[in-house]
């Protein structure tokens, strides 16, 4: 070793104080903030910097209409790590800079759960991308969620299958995280209306590197459909593989996470004549083609869920700002309530007292790899 | 039966594969003494060179893998002089902690340089499987499990009957003793990072197409690799071994026949009741101390 | 696992302004915690801070006093997160009752996870302790109906009165100080002293009479009462409990902490924990490229660990050392009191065919010998005739095959060591089994503390552990660590612990390997000494020039057989012995 202890010392020190130094620097006013809470880091860095680029994509878009009450929008973002004690500290750092007018939080709902009791604090809007369906009934009236919560999903899966596929005998394979629970259940509570049974409800916990046994149960429950609720996109690719493995070759209907652009270049050829539920489905409109055209340019690969609906975010967070005719929270909240059928890339905008912007999902068909538009199942929201 | 026969080929499959990276683990062990927390990044480490090298480099196979195996002695050399032998004279305690270091620092050193996103890798045959009767067999599982049994059968023959090997022998049993009979300590410690970074390299390399490649693809198996060499008995490659299959055999029909869910718990609780009731593992390892 | 964790300065720091300084730090830290402004992230972070410094000084005990590894701190500290987080939710406790709860929960099962696993040590507790994590994490996450699972808890209250931030802060933060407190005078209490024992040297502990096993419990339970306590505080700091929060990730990140800051003092614990929850904060402005700041986070750990061996708290109190004032030298004016057992019988120690086998080795075959009190009585035989196996067994170490022994009347044949020491019965070691990170004194100290001595209270132990000291010439040395003494002086200091026990029987495993002839002489005049205020000494021996100088009995071995018992000078002269010991052909048959 080279370094003497002195010199790490120093170095030590030095490194400690320089960060406080610096950082302290920026003007202040001449923009209008909005924070974002997204992974940097972890096991969801990927689809971090694919929201990160959606809500740039529509960062660019507001300011070359003339940004917000004539000022340019600007983004600021810290790293959650992906872990929620990271997400408290991420969001609270963002918070304690006063002129940060709104957010985008996660994606995550448990990560949601966790800033929860935060975001009620700061009494800003906050646009957030988890489904969980408690989100938007904890009481808090700054959460607004850009994509429609898992009781839509549950309830387009089993009414997809039942009526479009005619299959009633649903095998559930779900994760045991906060999201798959919470769609399992979804799903399970929409089955009787549609006149079908559950023949097995399959928990497994992330990060599982063989699925045989799972699969295994699937094949001998008899049933006619599987619906999945999966988290991680490896974890899918290889359930898929061994799915068609071990031949079980059912109908299949997925959560958003079956048509994941990870997903299919993990899973290939697996995920073939697969159904899933996608928020975001390029051709399901046209303000989706134009999100998708323009995302293309920046990424060079097709966009997913992950990015439109942090673009859908920040479009209608400015939208809202300029409505209001002034940053204050109160008055954007209101104005936020009044949006009516925005056409955003995620769907049409229409919030409930709640929070809930978006009522329904795309289905959407893997063709050899292609994500192609099946149809739009929407259901009329109790708008207050 | 049916059913049974395709988890025992799981079971086999994924312990072979626990096994793989218990081995790296043991060597380690056996030679400093030390866990080596950073075990698993070894593999995760060599999945993405050979993502480098074989599929975005478009190299030939053997010559991605050998290079990438390069990167490997390379890696486990520099782990060597920077994690472990500056602290040799210290307990284990600052080592772990060390080596921890370490694989935070190595794990997001790639995710600094490639990116998150997961990577997929081919496998080396062209047909991914084929059925035996009932039974689906993963020609990718066929692979490792075969590769393992060679390994193995390498590895006795090389501490059993070479000259270097029981210099190593030597070396892991009483390092005081291996210096005074004029064997070069240092250098047989250097030798097995470097060995073990190759092997769990390989391990790397071989469970990738099955797991893809991703940057926790390395501390999700080496958890299970730990608890594989505690079964096994620490200190023992042959037990690292069993302990590897026992341990996969025993997770995934726990997870058919008790619960998927706590299929991570199995593990555990094997080691658990292994080191209450059998602590010296299936072959044995002194645990007492002599007066 | 017998090495030392961390050397400690040579001499113990004296502190000049004491518990008044550093109530007035505390008081001052709570005030700026009530009064300063703050924003929500200043204040995460410093409730983070404090609640999870509260773990790390759990880990301090069992780690730093106690030598033992944790690698599940994150699941006790989850254990009191939870009942803050469900008792008040689910069922409607108060916060403190539930904070009390938590803390019960994880002294249960760190009790239970150390009583079914201290036995074993290193590698094998932190796999344990790693599984255990494990399977709470999963517990955690799928049994819903009581942990709400991977969704958590939710909106978790505070106490009445700490309602907001600043004083819940402020509420943290006399908590971490008082527990600070409790943890830094625990190193000098007798418990502290007997983990520190046990860290250093367990056999050594045991022959001392301490109760290594339940040490070694009562440490990990008291660490994960702190885990508990720190989790329940986090609870109710962020409002928020959810599985993933209390991960293996997160007991790792607890034990670098510990060991960064330095794990000899609850000051090292503050300083790590702060500092494992400021760097990755304040590298937060290289977040543009994904990872790069863990990775130089990971970096920063490793180099710390290579540079700082003792933490950080241990670099800089090296430095500060060089100012400290040396400590007076207290001289203590009482002399020795050595009862030898008392009265009692004309035999202190009897012997009745006593075996040890190992498989089918007979290193001790049904010996039969009787220790009369006052004077010397020495066991002597060539080497391998099974003189220290007959010792291990006398004092426990070894448990015997057959046959019983019997210490002033009583059949200590089943015991462990330290309820032998109890009954009455002082060792030392052939290689010397000092603690050595501990001072002379704190070593003889140990050893006066002996439960069923004479003396007890704290007062009179220094007394006797003074006295004990002086009596072996080393007084002067008392506040200095043995690690620094010579040979000799160590095994004056071994000795002098023995002493210091007040014991029937004093077992002396070949006190004069490896000391030198004026040692060796010294060493005789010790023994004369001790011998004279009537505590009856047995001796194992090579040499037979300091047998014969002071022995009055002497007992031989070979092939662990007794070949010969009586007076010095009949045994002396005694046909087998001699043979024994110029290897006759026909005796070794």
């Amino acid at each position: 070793m080279v370094v003497s202890r002195r010199v790490f010392t120093a170095g030590l020190a030095a490194g400690v104080a320089a960060p406080a130094l610096i950082g302290r620097a920026g003007a202040q006013g001449a923009t209008v903030k909005i924070g974002m809470v997204v992974p940097v880091t972890g096991a969801a860095a990927e689809s971090g910097s694919f929201a990160q680029t959606g809500a740039r994509i529509a960062l660019e878009q507001v300011n070359k209409a003339g940004g917000v009450l004539g000022k340019p929008l600007e983004l600021v973002t810290e790293d959650d790590q992906t872990t929620n004690p990271g997400a408290v500290l991420a969001f609270s750092k963002l918070a304690s800079q006063p002129d940060i007018v709104a957010f985008l939080g996660s994606i995550r709902s448990t990560q949601m759960h966790a800033m929860a009791p935060e975001m009620m604090k700061i009494g800003k809007p906050v646009g957030f991308g988890g489904t969980d369906p408690g989100l938007t009934k904890l009481g808090n009236p700054w959460l607004f969620r850009f994509r429609p919560n898992d009781s839509y999903s549950g309830k387009v899966i089993a009414q997809y299958g039942a009526q479009t596929l005619g299959k009633k005998k649903w095998a559930i394979v779900h994760s045991t995280d906060a999201f798959g629970t919470a769609g399992a259940k979804a799903l399970t509570e929409a089955l009787p209306d549609n006149g079908s049974t559950l023949a097995l409800d399959q928990g497994y916990a992330n990060q599982s590197q063989d699925f045989t046994p799972v699969v295994l149960a699937v094949r001998q429950s008899g049933a006619e459909i599987l619906g999945t609720y999966f988290t991680f996109e490896t974890d899918l690719g290889i359930f898929a593989r061994q799915l068609r493995q071990l031949g079980v070759t059912v109908p299949w209907v997925g959560s958003p996470s079956i048509v994941n652009l990870s997903a299919l270049k993990l899973a290939g050829p697996a995920l073939f004549n697969t159904f899933g539920v996608a928020d975001y489905a390029e051709d399901s409109s046209d303000a989706s083609k134009t999100f998708a055209k323009a995302y293309r340019e920046v990424r060079k690969v097709a966009p997913d869920n992950q990015s439109s609906w942090t673009y859908d975010a920040v479009t209608v967070l400015a939208m809202a700002m300029n409505k209001a005719g002034t940053t204050e929270p109160g008055k954007v909240r209101d104005a936020m309530l009044t949006i009516r059928g925005h056409k955003g890339a995620e769907g049409e905008y229409n919030f409930d007292r709640n929070g809930d912007g978006l009522h329904g999902y795309n289905i959407v068909k893997n063709e050899k790899g292609d994500i192609k538009f099946d149809k739009r199942i929407d259901f009329t929201p109790q708008l207050g | 039966m049916d059913l049974a026969l395709q988890l025992l080929f799981t079971g086999i499959g994924i312990g072979s594969v626990y096994a793989l990276v218990a081995l790296g683990f043991v060597l380690i062990f056996r030679a400093t003494n030390v866990v080596n927390f950073a075990q698993g990044e070894f593999s995760m480490v060599a999945a993405f060179l050979m993502i480098v090298f074989s599929v975005k480099l478009e190299l030939p196979y053997w010559l991605a893998f050998l290079i990438s195996l390069g990167g490997m002695a390379l890696l486990g050399a520099l782990f060597n002089l920077a994690v472990y032998y500056p602290l040799r004279h210290r307990t284990y305690l600052p080592v772990i902690i060390s080596t921890i270091g370490a694989s935070i620092f190595i794990a997001n050193t790639v995710l600094a340089i490639h990116g998150p996103e997961p990577e997929v890798m081919s496998g080396w045959f062209e047909t991914p499987g084929f059925l035996v009767g009932p039974v689906y067999l993963d020609s990718q599982y066929l692979l490792i499990i075969a590769v393992t049994a060679a390994l193995v059968a390498l590895q006795y023959w090389f501490f059993e009957h070479t000259l270097l090997g029981k210099k190593l022998q030597a070396t892991s049993q009483d390092k005081e003793m291996a210096a005074l009979l004029g064997i070069p300590v240092a250098a047989m410690i250097m030798i097995t990072f470097v060995y073990s970074a190759v092997i769990g390299g390989i391990a790397g390399i071989l469970v990738a197409p099955v797991l893809f490649v991703s940057i926790s693809m390395g501390s999700t198996i080496a958890l299970k690799a730990f608890a594989a060499t505690i079964i096994g008995g620490f200190g023992d490659v042959t037990g690292a071994i069993i302990g590897g299959l026992a341990l996969g055999v025993i997770e995934t029909f726990g997870a058919a026949y008790i619960s998927v869910p706590y299929k991570d718990g199995f593990a555990f609780l094997v080691l658990v009741l292994f080191l209450v009731f059998r602590p010296q593992g299936i072959f044995g390892e002194r645990v007492a101390e002599k007066a | 696992m017998s090495t030392t964790i961390a050397a400690a300065a040579p001499v113990r720091p004296q502190l000049r302004w004491g518990v008044a300084g550093y109530a007035v730090l505390v008081v001052a830290a709570i005030a700026v915690a009530i009064m300063a402004p703050k924003t929500g992230y200043v204040l995460n972070i410093s409730l983070q801070a404090t609640t999870y410094a509260v773990a790390v000084l759990g880990l301090t005990v069992v780690l730093g006093l106690c030598g033992q590894i944790n690698l599940a701190q994150a699941a006790f500290f989850g254990l009191g997160a939870y009942a803050v987080g469900i008792g008040q939710t689910s069922w409607g406790l108060n916060f403190w009752v539930c904070l009390v709860l938590g803390m019960g929960l994880a002294a249960l099962f760190g009790a239970v996870l150390g009583a079914s696993t201290l036995r074993l040590g290193g590698h094998y507790l932190a796999m344990v302790t790693i599984s255990f994590q494990q399977i709470l994490t999963l517990v955690l996450i799928n049994w819903i109906p009581v942990t709400r699972g991977p969704d958590g808890v939710p909106s978790i209250p505070r106490p009445a009165m700490f309602t907001d931030g600043s004083s819940y802060l402020a509420l943290c933060i006399a908590v971490l100080a008082f527990a600070g407190y409790l943890v830094w005078r625990l190193r000098d209490t007798r418990l502290g002293r007997a983990m520190r024992a046990v860290r250093d040297n367990e056999l050594a502990a045991g022959v001392a009479g301490i109760d290594v096993y339940r040490t070694k419990v009562t440490a990990f339970a008291i660490s994960s009462i702190l885990g508990g306590l720190g989790g329940g505080l986090f609870a109710g700091g962020f409002a928020y409990v959810s599985p993933d929060q209390f991960s293996f990730a997160e007991s790792i990140v607890f034990l670098t902490m510990t060991l960064l800051g330095g794990v000899s003092s609850p000051i090292g614990a503050a300083i790590g924990t702060g500092l494992l929850i400021l760097i990755p904060e304040w590298l937060r402005f290289l977040k543009s490229v994904p990872g790069l700041y863990l990775a130089i986070y990971g970096a920063a750990v490793v180099l710390i660990v290579l540079f700082m061996p003792d933490g950080i708290w241990g670099f800089v109190r090296g430095h500060l050392d060089r100012f400290k004032r040396a400590a007076p030298i207290i001289t203590s004016t009482a002399a020795l009191q050595l009862a030898g057992g008392g009265a009692g019988t004309e035999t202190v120690l009897e012997v009745r065919r006593l075996s040890k086998h190992f498989g089918g080795l007979k290193a001790v075959d049904e010996v039969d010998f009787v220790v009369r009190r006052g004077g010397v009585h020495a066991l002597i035989g060539p080497n391998g005739s099974g003189k220290t196996t007959t010792l291990n067994v006398l004092s426990g170490l070894y448990r015997a095959t057959g046959g019983k022994i019997f210490l002033d009347g009583r059949d200590v044949t089943g015991l462990p060591p330290h309820a032998r020491t109890v009954a009455g019965l002082g060792r030392t070691f052939q290689n010397i089994r000092l603690w050595k990170s501990m001072t002379a004194l704190e070593n003889v100290t140990v050893g006066a503390e002996r439960p069923g001595s004479s003396v007890s209270d704290a007062d009179a132990v220094l007394a006797r552990a003074r006295a004990a000291l002086a009596f072996v010439g080393l007084e002067a040395r008392a506040d200095e660590v043995v690690a620094g003494f010579s040979y000799g002086h160590q095994r004056a200091v071994e000795i002098a612990r023995a002493l210091a026990g007040d014991p029937a029987l004093l077992l002396l495993d070949e006190p004069g390997a490896g000391l030198n002839s004026s040692e060796k002489v010294e060493l005789r005049d010790l023994l004369r000494r001790i011998s004279a205020r009537g505590l009856t000494i047995m001796i194992i021996d090579h040499d037979m020039t300091l047998v014969t100088e002071v022995a009055q009995h002497i007992t031989v071995l070979n092939f662990g057989r007794r070949i010969a018992d009586g007076t010095a000078a009949d045994v002396l002269a005694h046909p087998d012995v001699v043979a024994a010991y110029l290897g006759a052909p026909d005796a070794a048959a």
